[in-house]
């Protein structure tokens, strides 16, 4: 087989020329330095990295360098890195940075990641990999430095928008993309704007195996790929739901996408320690419940909203805050709102204030006091975050709180002062989310989500490479309430803890049945007994088992043990 | 390269280009530009056509490096290099860009008057691309009078004592060879050799452009004619995978030397 072979002639015609015109001619040491670099700046082999050689201090983990590999042999620079949260997704960009930046094809970079991670990225850049990334604090940053870390927020804001999208960046690296999956938003069209070359999608939460997913994600990293969104819509949505029934789209997946999991990195992991801690409610707290309850089927406005009534019932669960501050809502949202309204809200304000201690929260001090060391409280509301912070203020416990509206320097000081002044950091989910905490190993989840991978989320900020003691995980739910059903279903039928999370990102996708989060609204909010809800819960349960037990049949067929 | 071999380097470059290394201590340096080098680094040119205009003093610049955050002390400002970063990526093209010609004599002490013969030598990079890169370095030095071509030229010759001035009692033969045809002769000699390579390299691109290709068809097959998204893409591809060697030379020159020299 012949291949074309260049040779540069514009060497030789120059040197014809200082020949003739006797030089100028270079200098010998520059001469040597020359070839020097030269030898230095080679690549010796098709396949291979450069960077680890030049990155003495860093140790990168085998999976990592096998992605860095992968991205710069096979995917030419455009791919979703989709690990499972804290195997080390930043070590994998920051090599394939330094690979690109080595091989002298990368030299402008924008790095757009949660406003809580930008401090950290620009930091570990530069320790961990001598690349001078700047986190973007003006405005002619943008133009004058070379790697700029920055939230998705501040860049599509003007007047940053404008400049940006005037800069031609020979890569972009976004963390977190799964926010990217649809196509309808401001950040989707801002990140599809951007005009780049080899582009780095990072996101712990896999795609789900959605078809518009897929396109939306893939037309960032290769645009036009898939050809025209609407060919492309007429031709899979009708015929096939789930992307492993295409043999196109899987290998096009394949080509573009690359998830290591924690049971096949080889890396010896710290143990998790779940424990269901049962909490008994108080009189006045179990009649707030019930009076919450009892309102669903009632005409008294309240349960036209099956949502608000299943937020208030969790709440209860939470703090009486939570559900006050809720109420307080409702009644401010409505323009005329009726006698019966009225009335309905006040009784229940009444109840919230008959309410005088918060049992869980009770049970959280103890618990704290007994692990004597730093926890992390998770809680889904913002009002519950205050009182617990009022809470354990009160009993000489020092707290602070942590939330996703948080500007990025006041994340990063939080966090600080958790790691070095504070026992808890009490955070709400939004805080779950982009904030590295391998520096403490107990986390309570006061009230738990209804979206499996949330929780995942949660556990990963402490549970990641880094964490050297076992991993404790206390789950408070309380008796008899939609709290213990969940907890039951989720993490105790279907072993959510034990699990590792691949597992449970098949498991869900094999399900294809949408959101957990959302057949449990339904299964609250309409069933009309205990009875009926008990059944409810069974099924999706049996089917959860049956996708795993779909999935365990494969793996064995697929290595062939019986 | 590690850190410590950046510092070197950087050393090097700016002693061999007459900078005045004003501090110079561990992870760091500051280097007074001469007005070359600011000419030739700083990217400033309406600065000095002004400056030729009116007929200013010249002020270059001063520049600071880091080499290594952790050594530096804490309070020094200045840009951090780092292998990879693009002040490195200039100074390794301007380096190649101020060395690239030379013309040297053997300096001995020659007790009578001595014959020098003269080479071309070339320094080349020899880049098999395709979706993946390869590169190989060859130094072939070819003499002007009877054609013998020697290989790993550039580090026989480091062994040599070299001087840019023809030394006393000595003198040059005149080239049999002109410079243009020893470069030619060498560059059709390392064509034999790379077409007579094993090129499965080559064809495993192939095949993985064509895979590529049928995977982007499946996705337009529906499309009537060819969209301009479809010949974007498809040249993407091409520009991708489709295998080529690109022979490079980095630098290279005249040399006299004596005649058992090599």
């Amino acid at each position: 087989m012949t291949v074309q072979i260049n040779f540069d002639s514009s060497w030789q015609d120059e040197m014809a020329e200082r020949i003739e015109n006797d030089g100028p001619w270079g200098n010998w040491e520059l001469y040597k330095l020359a070839v020097e670099i030269e030898k230095h700046t080679i690549i010796p082999d098709f396949e291979g990295l450069q960077a680890p050689a030049h990155l003495p201090e860093l140790t990168p983990l085998p999976h990592q360098l096998e992605v860095a590999k992968q991205v710069v042999e096979n995917m030419n620079g455009k791919a979703i890195l989709a690990d499972e949260v804290g195997l080390g997704k930043t070590i994998e960009a920051g090599l394939i940075l330094k690979e690109y930046m080595i091989r002298g094809l990368v030299k402008k970079v924008l790095i757009l990641v949660p406003a809580s991670l930008v401090s950290q990225w620009a930091m570990e850049l530069n320790t961990k990999f001598h690349i001078p990334a700047i986190a973007q604090k003006k405005s002619y940053v943008w133009e004058q430095c070379d790697v700029v870390v920055s939230s998705i927020d501040t860049a599509k804001r003007a007047p940053h928008k404008d400049i940006i999208n005037n800069l031609n960046y020979d890569l972009i690296i976004i963390d977190e993309a799964h926010k990217l999956k649809n196509n309808k938003t401001k950040n989707y069209e801002f990140v599809q704007n951007l005009k780049k070359r080899f582009c780095l999608l990072l996101t712990a939460t896999p795609i789900q195996n959605r078809i518009e997913e897929i396109f939306n994600l893939v037309s960032l990293l290769k645009p036009g790929h898939l050809g025209s969104e609407s060919v492309f819509y007429d031709k899979y949505k009708k015929d096939a739901r789930s992307v492993n029934d295409d043999e196109h789209l899987r290998e096009l997946v394949n080509k573009v996408m690359i998830r290591n999991r924690r049971s096949n990195t080889g890396i010896e992991w710290t143990k998790r320690h779940v424990e269901t801690i049962p909490i008994h409610f108080s009189e006045e707290e179990r009649a707030l419940y019930d009076s919450v309850q009892s309102l669903r089927g009632s005409e008294a406005g309240l349960s036209s909203s099956q949502f608000s009534l299943m937020t208030l019932q969790r709440e209860a669960c939470s703090s009486r805050e939570a559900v006050f501050y809720t109420l307080k809502n409702m009644l401010q949202r409505q323009e005329n709102p009726s006698v019966g309204f009225q009335n309905t809200i006040a009784q229940l304000i009444k109840r919230v204030e008959a309410v005088t201690k918060n049992s869980k929260a009770e049970k959280a001090l103890e618990l704290i006091k007994q692990i004597d060391d730093k926890v992390i409280i998770f809680t889904e509301y913002r009002a519950t975050q205050l009182y617990l912070q009022w809470f354990l203020k009160q009993h000489g416990i020092t707290s602070v709180p942590f939330r996703g509206g948080f500007k990025r320097g006041k994340k990063d000081w939080m966090r600080e002062l958790f790691q070095k002044n504070v026992q808890v950091l009490i955070a709400t989910e939004a805080g779950g989310e982009g904030i590295n905490l391998q520096f403490c190993s107990h986390i309570i989840n006061f009230d738990l989500p209804w979206n499996p991978m949330r929780l995942e989320q949660r556990i990963g900020r402490i549970h990641r490479l880094g964490q050297e003691k076992d991993v404790k995980i206390y789950n408070f739910a309380t008796k008899d309430t939609v709290e213990e059903h969940v907890l039951k279903l989720l993490y105790e039928k279907i072993n959510l803890f034990e699990k590792v999370i691949g597992e449970l990102d098949d498991i869900l996708t094999k399900l294809e049945f949408g959101n957990i989060e959302d057949h449990l609204t339904d299964i609250f909010g309409k069933s009309n007994s205990e009875g009926e809800i008990r059944i409810k819960m069974e099924n999706l349960t049996s089917m959860i088992q049956f996708a795993e037990e779909m999935k365990e049949g494969n793996q064995r067929a697929a290595t062939g043990n019986p | 390269m590690q850190q410590q071999e950046i510092h070197n380097f950087l050393e090097k470059y700016f002693t061999a280009n007459n900078c005045e290394l004003m501090d110079n201590d561990k992870g760091y340096m500051t280097v007074q530009l001469t007005v070359d080098l600011d000419k030739e680094l700083m990217n400033r040119p309406f600065y000095w056509h002004y400056l030729e205009k009116t007929g200013g003093v010249p002020n270059p610049m001063k520049l600071t490096f880091i080499t290594n955050k952790q050594k530096a002390p804490d309070d020094i400002k200045g840009e951090v290099i780092h292998f990879g970063s693009p002040r490195l990526h200039q100074i390794f093209a301007s380096t190649k860009n101020l060395a690239g010609y030379i013309r040297l004599y053997q300096n001995n002490q020659y007790p009578t008057q001595t014959p020098l013969i003269p080479w071309i030598g070339l320094n080349m990079k020899i880049s098999y691309q395709c979706d993946r890169k390869r590169d190989v370095f060859h130094s072939i030095g070819l003499q002007l009078i009877n054609g013998m071509m020697v290989e790993d030229f550039h580090d026989k010759i480091l062994k040599l004592p070299l001087n840019s001035k023809i030394p006393d009692y000595a003198y040059t033969l005149s080239p049999l060879i002109k410079p243009k045809s020893g470069v030619n002769r060498i560059q059709s000699f390392l064509r034999t050799r790379v077409e007579q390579e094993d090129h499965t390299w080559a064809e495993e691109a192939r095949k993985r452009w064509q895979k590529d290709l049928e995977l982007l068809h499946h996705f337009y097959e529906d499309e009537e004619e060819e969209s301009d998204s479809f010949k974007t893409e498809k040249s993407a591809l091409q520009e991708q995978y489709e295998p080529k060697v690109n022979i490079e030379i980095v630098n290279g020159g005249l040399f006299y030397l004596t005649e058992n020299a090599l």
